[in-house]
């Protein structure tokens, strides 16, 4: 992933080293045209001024012979030859070793050709200069743009870094805050007021999500509250005249067995709703303090707790636990998790066995014995009761793996060596 | 023994104050916020059950008021909203004891019998029962002035009978009593035969007489 500033910065670079790159072969083709252009008129100049000089100074042909051998022993880039016929005037463009310092190596020279008449005879004059080599103007052309890219390139880095400090800080402010927000706490973030038009929009409009948020939140938990009231309170009465009537003179033994019966039905129901709530709880984030626990000592805590219920079944606790294993989370979750995993392994066995728990490098596993494999799918949802004995709430599971969730733990089940073996994994 | 049971739910209340109602508690009720103010304005109760949803009012308040009076009675909240904040939170402001709905009448009994006898005895709290002596602070169980080697369990059922004498206490109750919501994630609750037939030996060897009576089908009952 790349940063937001970073996706123009890499693609005005990559523009900007085009259009360099592509200027460097016209700045050559522009300057070597004038050059050129200049030197023609230079030796043009050259050629014609010589002309008239000699036509002007009236000697006879043997003199000008003499004149022309010492001329062009003097003017090394200036040649005047006798030739045979007029022609037009043509230029042209070589390299070729100087003369004088060789060990420059091989110069450019443009020259022209004139031809001309004194008396009858005809002459030819070459007036030759040195140019520029095409690959020193190249290569000068190229050191001049590499500089300027990368003053460009210093430029580019420096003003990001400006605009990113200056014009996206609102933005990053508010990135900043929308990942500190906390629905639990039910107040909606204040961002602090922008002088553009889209970071001010943006605002307002997750500050308007975050308010609806709030609204939905704080209405799941009065669900939450009144369902709880709406419903514990009748069953409240229920249980309390369950209680009246058991104290009655002259109950009859069958009366008594279906009062028991009824207890025990109420008492399912208030367990299911008890769990309906607790999960709608954790749903609702509700629980957020958090603190470090031990997970050798809270499991200490729970087995005693649950003590009573695996001598009732003869169940032999097995402890293999690292205490120096802790885990981060809300301690009355843990607890709650704990005890249900723990109970779940006492009332789901296969006769007088062992409950293994063991407490490993980052893992924590609970296993006790069984006759067959439970289905894997459907474990951890609600209401799915997996076995068809002991009827259970149908929540216990789906409430570790709703605490497991919030905690990004992870819980499997496996079935070995006619072995339930529920295993969670705390990560790192 | 007084009691002013303030509770919304008619039925629930008429239930609690049946169940208390022998020649030791007097219950009166109030139905509403208005109502349990005046009541408790104008007159001392022994245990005051306060449940904090009420019409015209939030029962918290209530419980404010009368400790910021000063007022000496005692105060068990019984709420249908089982949340530890209010919990905490009642607590903190004075409550005794806190009971989420739905409770047995037994166990809202043991809780009320416990606060009253904290609140009327400071230094020594010792119950009297036949010819059995119980020493609250010191946890101890006293048969003829021998020690009865009662376990913390035996004994809280022992104070769980003495606090529901001449009631049954059902085995659902007494399961609830001891493991609290542990208890209703099992439907066997064999264990507390074990418990209960210690206590009873332990109280026949001690010379104790046989209150503790069985009634077939339902649960216990301890006569007095």
């Amino acid at each position: 992933m790349s940063k937001l500033l970073d996706k123009p910065f890499k693609v005005f670079t990559f523009y900007a080293f085009i259009v360099l790159l592509c200027s460097i072969p016209v700045y050559y083709l522009i300057i070597d045209f004038i050059w050129l252009k200049e030197l023609d008129e230079h030796n043009h100049m050259v050629s014609q001024a010589t002309q008239r000089n000699l036509k002007d100074l009236h000697i006879n042909t043997n003199q000008l012979r003499e004149s022309m051998v010492l001329w062009n022993k003097l003017h090394p880039e200036t040649r005047i030859e006798e030739t045979t016929a007029v022609s037009p005037d043509s230029t042209y463009n070589i390299y070729r070793q100087n003369r004088y310092t060789t060990s420059k190596g091989l110069d450019r020279f443009q020259g022209l050709v004139s031809t001309f008449t004194i008396g009858d005879k005809v002459y030819k004059i070459t007036v030759e200069t040195n140019v520029e080599e095409t690959h020193e103007t190249m290569l000068a052309i190229t050191l001049v743009t590499v500089l300027f890219f990368i003053i460009l390139l210093v430029g580019f880095v420096l003003l990001n870094k400006r605009i990113a400090a200056k014009l996206w800080r609102p933005f990053y402010q508010s990135l900043q805050k929308i990942k500190a927000f906390d629905l639990n706490s039910g107040t909606n973030l204040e961002f602090e007021r922008s002088d553009i038009q889209e970071f001010e929009e943006m605002n307002n409009s997750i500050s308007k999500l975050i308010d609806c948020n709030i609204a939905v939140y704080k209405q799941q938990k009065e669900f939450t509250e009144n369902a709880a009231h709406e419903l514990q309170t009748p069953l409240a009465v229920v249980q309390s005249k369950l209680d009246l009537m058991e104290q009655e003179e002259n109950i009859s033994p069958r009366q008594s067995v279906i009062i028991n019966d009824m207890h025990k039905a109420l008492s399912r129901v208030s367990r299911i709703n008890k769990n309906l709530l607790l999960l709608a709880k954790i749903e609702n984030r509700q629980f957020h303090d958090k603190e470090t626990i031990v997970l050798a000592d809270a499991l200490n805590e729970v087995l005693e707790l649950v003590a009573d219920f695996a001598a009732g079944q003869e169940l032999e606790i097995l402890k293999t636990l690292d205490t120096t294993q802790t885990i981060e989370g809300n301690r009355i979750l843990i607890e709650i998790m704990l005890t249900n995993l723990l109970m779940n392994a006492i009332r789901h066995n296969a006769g007088k066995s062992m409950i293994h728990v063991q407490v490993l490098k980052g893992q924590l596993q609970i296993s006790n014995s069984g006759t067959q494999s439970l289905i894997k799918d459907k474990l951890f949802k609600r209401f799915s009761t997996a076995s068809a004995y002991t009827p259970g709430s149908g929540l216990g599971l789906a409430i570790v793996r709703e605490i497991c969730n919030r905690y990004g733990w992870r819980i499997s089940y496996d079935f070995s060596a006619d072995r339930h073996i529920f295993t969670i994994d705390f990560g790192s | 023994m007084k009691i002013l049971i303030i509770e919304d739910e008619v039925e629930l209340a008429e239930s609690i104050a049946t169940y208390l109602t022998d020649e030791n508690y007097r219950c009166e009720f109030a139905m509403d916020y208005q109502q349990a103010l005046q009541k408790t304005e104008f007159h001392q109760y022994d245990c005051i059950l306060l449940d904090l949803m009420l019409p015209g009012g939030d029962g918290m308040k209530i419980l404010e008021k009368l400790k910021a009076e000063n007022k000496a009675d005692g105060l068990i909240i019984i709420s249908a909203k089982n949340s530890l904040d209010d919990k905490i939170k009642g607590l903190q402001i004075g409550a005794d004891d806190y009971l989420a709905k739905p409770f047995h009448l037994q166990e809202l009994a043991a809780r009320i019998y416990s606060v009253i006898r904290r609140r009327h005895f400071t230094n020594s709290n010792i119950i009297e029962e036949h010819e059995l002596k119980i020493d609250l602070l010191a946890k101890t169980v006293y048969a003829k002035e021998e020690v009865v080697p009662l376990t913390k369990k035996e004994l809280n059922l022992l104070l769980y009978f003495i606090s529901n004498k001449n009631r049954v206490v059902s085995k659902n109750a007494l399961a609830e009593h001891l493991s609290g919501d542990l208890a209703d994630m099992m439907d066997n609750h064999d264990f507390i035969y074990a418990h209960i037939k210690n206590l009873k030996r332990k109280l026949t060897e001690a010379d104790c007489g046989n209150y503790l009576k069985t009634v077939y089908g339902t649960g216990y009952k301890w006569e007095g």
